[in-house]
């Protein structure tokens, strides 16, 4: 079996839209379903996409997230050009959180999202400079099974 | 695969009604009637109240041939006591069925939900944390939406028979009634596919289905009233409450023996999202969550007669009684070991057709998926009989479709054929001159 090209699906993310939230996450499983993806890898998609999602409505001000199809794995690209991340050390730590209170109020923004997200992917890579924005990259390959 | 709902072709106009309301989908309306794909249908009944024609109902037996051996012994849908102008009290109801030559199972269906609601409790207590919350399998609507739309979530379904199946099993074994054919009153059609497809087992314990709205229908033309005499057993409101939403969760929290964190959310669209919430793990610190495919649980099931509302009044002013006896107890404690709660088999997913039958293939599909989307209006109005455009992209992939069933991108085709004639029309004859031409 062999693929000339990754099918790549995008989607905008509008900032403050927690609305939408979740709905590309949803859509990304479904497709991925189609495909005869095993359910465990849907899953981890799925969160990683909705934590990325997350972030870019809370600390990116929109962007957007991406989803690359190939035949051994499922990449994850969440760009945004928002204040760009600190201390992605820091951010990476369980309960970590730099969202306003009015968020948090939501329910939203526990200091869980990078640290989840790292969790259900294989490869993370984040490229950020503050003030330019951020862009993570996550991999998830078919053949790792559960997390 | 059965899903419990009868289609009358004869009443079916084609109108897109119903296949706009499925939640999973599972409709689609070929040379003008409605069909269902099995595989998809979790039988939530959504269909049935959309279709002004009447072209969809409960596949129940045929009462006839129900009726044709006497007495009927009945296992019931806790939300049938609640149909009718006297008290909900089972009791009552009981003896109104005796003396119309039913034989009601009643003290069964009052241990069996006792049963399943220690077991559940003890469940939530030994299971693993990473399958909390634990999600009811009481409606059997929600159960068959986990094994086809979210199959990551089957390890979180409690282990647990449905206590309307295992109220017969129950009964059986007492009155050792092991050849006597039994029948189940249902409120909707899950319940219906449950019977013909059991989840967990490999066989149903009842033998026949009926509707709640025809033994209503047959309670309330046959019977003179009832006598204010009957006996007021008030431990039967514990099950009776399982009719209502909250009620199964309220019975659970009796047994727990630390704090318990529940939720109980009904409506197919508020059951889904909650579902989405589990899988993106945002339930955490949730214990057990009560879903019901029906608004305020099994009273708003598609076939009572009775309003839902004024169901819930009758269950919350009946009372509730939580005691048990010493006695009661000492048989649950029994019934809990000798383990006729518990599932035979495990709950497994009903897998969807990958759009290709490998990696490779399937992501050319979907490639395909998607440039046929692009050109389709995007309107999801119905009139190709699938829910929307997307549906219908998928399934011109599949090739079960065709793009001119699009009325929008036929009319496109004629607009264009048309002109081509036109064209076609005002070409030169090499015989005429061009003065000729018309």
């Amino acid at each position: 079996m062999s693929l000339n090209e990754p099918l790549v699906i995008e989607r905008e993310v509008k900032p403050l839209d927690f609305l939408a939230a979740g709905e590309t996450a949803s859509e990304f499983k479904d497709t991925l379903r189609s495909l005869g993806i095993s359910a465990e890898l849907c899953r981890r998609t799925s969160i990683v996409t909705y934590e990325a999602e997350m972030n870019i409505v809370i600390h990116g001000g929109g962007g957007s997230i991406a989803m690359k199809m190939e035949e051994d794995k499922i990449t994850i690209v969440a760009s945004d050009e928002g204040p760009g991340i600190e201390d992605v050390e820091l951010a990476m730590q369980e309960g970590y959180s730099t969202a306003p209170d009015f968020i948090r109020e939501l329910g939203f923004g526990a200091g869980m999202g990078l640290p989840n997200i790292k969790k259900y992917s294989d490869e993370l890579e984040i490229d950020t400079k503050p003030g330019k924005g951020t862009t993570l990259k996550a991999v998830i390959y078919l053949d790792s099974g559960e997390a | 695969m059965a899903h419990g709902i009868r289609i009358n072709e004869n009443a079916c106009r084609g109108c897109v009604n119903c296949i706009k309301v499925c939640p999973t989908e599972a409709m689609r309306v070929i040379h003008g009637k409605v069909r269902i794909l099995e595989d998809r249908c979790i039988g939530c009944g959504e269909c049935i109240r959309s279709c002004r024609h009447r072209a969809l109902s409960l596949q129940e037996n045929d009462w006839d041939k129900v009726s044709s051996v006497r007495p009927i012994t009945l296992a019931s849908d806790p939300a049938l006591c609640t149909q009718f102008p006297w008290s909900p009290n089972p009791a009552i109801l009981d003896q109104v069925l005796r003396g119309l030559g039913f034989e009601p199972i009643f003290e069964e269906c009052s241990m069996a939900y006792d049963l399943a609601a220690l077991a559940i409790s003890r469940a939530i207590e030994n299971g693993s944390a990473a399958d909390l919350p634990m999600i009811s399998t009481y409606c059997p609507a929600v159960v068959r939406l986990v094994q086809i739309k979210f199959q990551e979530l089957l390890s979180h379904l409690a282990p647990v028979e449905s206590p309307l199946e295992t109220c017969i099993d129950l009964w059986r074994a007492r009155h050792n009634k092991h050849d006597v054919p039994a029948s189940l009153v249902v409120a909707c059609p899950a319940r219906v596919a449950m019977v013909e497809n059991p989840v967990g087992r490999d066989v149903s314990s009842a033998d026949f289905v009926i509707s709640t709205a025809r033994i209503t229908r047959e309670i309330l033309s046959r019977s003179h009233g009832i006598q204010e005499s009957a006996e007021r057993k008030a431990k039967d409101s514990r099950w009776l409450n399982w009719a209502m939403l909250g009620g199964e969760t309220r019975h659970i929290l009796q047994f727990a023996e630390r704090p318990v964190r529940t939720l109980a959310v009904s409506g197919m669209k508020n059951v889904i999202s909650l579902l989405q919430d589990i899988e993106l793990h945002r339930m955490k610190g949730v214990d057990f969550v009560e879903l019901r495919a029906c608004d305020l649980g099994c009273i708003g099931g598609i076939s009572n007669a009775e309003s839902r509302f004024l169901s819930r009044l009758k269950i919350e002013n009946y009372g509730y009684s939580p005691e048990l006896s010493e006695e009661e107890r000492e048989t649950l404690e029994s019934l809990y070991e000798a383990k006729i709660w518990k599932l035979q088999e495990e709950i497994r997913s009903i897998e969807q057709v990958p759009l290709g039958r490998d990696m490779a293939k399937a992501m050319e599909k979907l490639e395909e998926l998607h440039s046929v989307y692009a050109e389709l209006p995007h309107l999801d109005c119905g009139t190709c009989g699938r829910p929307s455009c997307r549906i219908m992209a998928e399934d011109i992939v599949r090739g079960e479709s065709s793009v001119d069933d699009c009325i929008f991108r036929l009319r496109e085709k004629i607009a264009a054929l048309s002109e081509e004639i036109n064209g076609l029309s005002r070409r030169l004859v090499h015989t005429m001159t061009p003065e000729e031409r018309i």
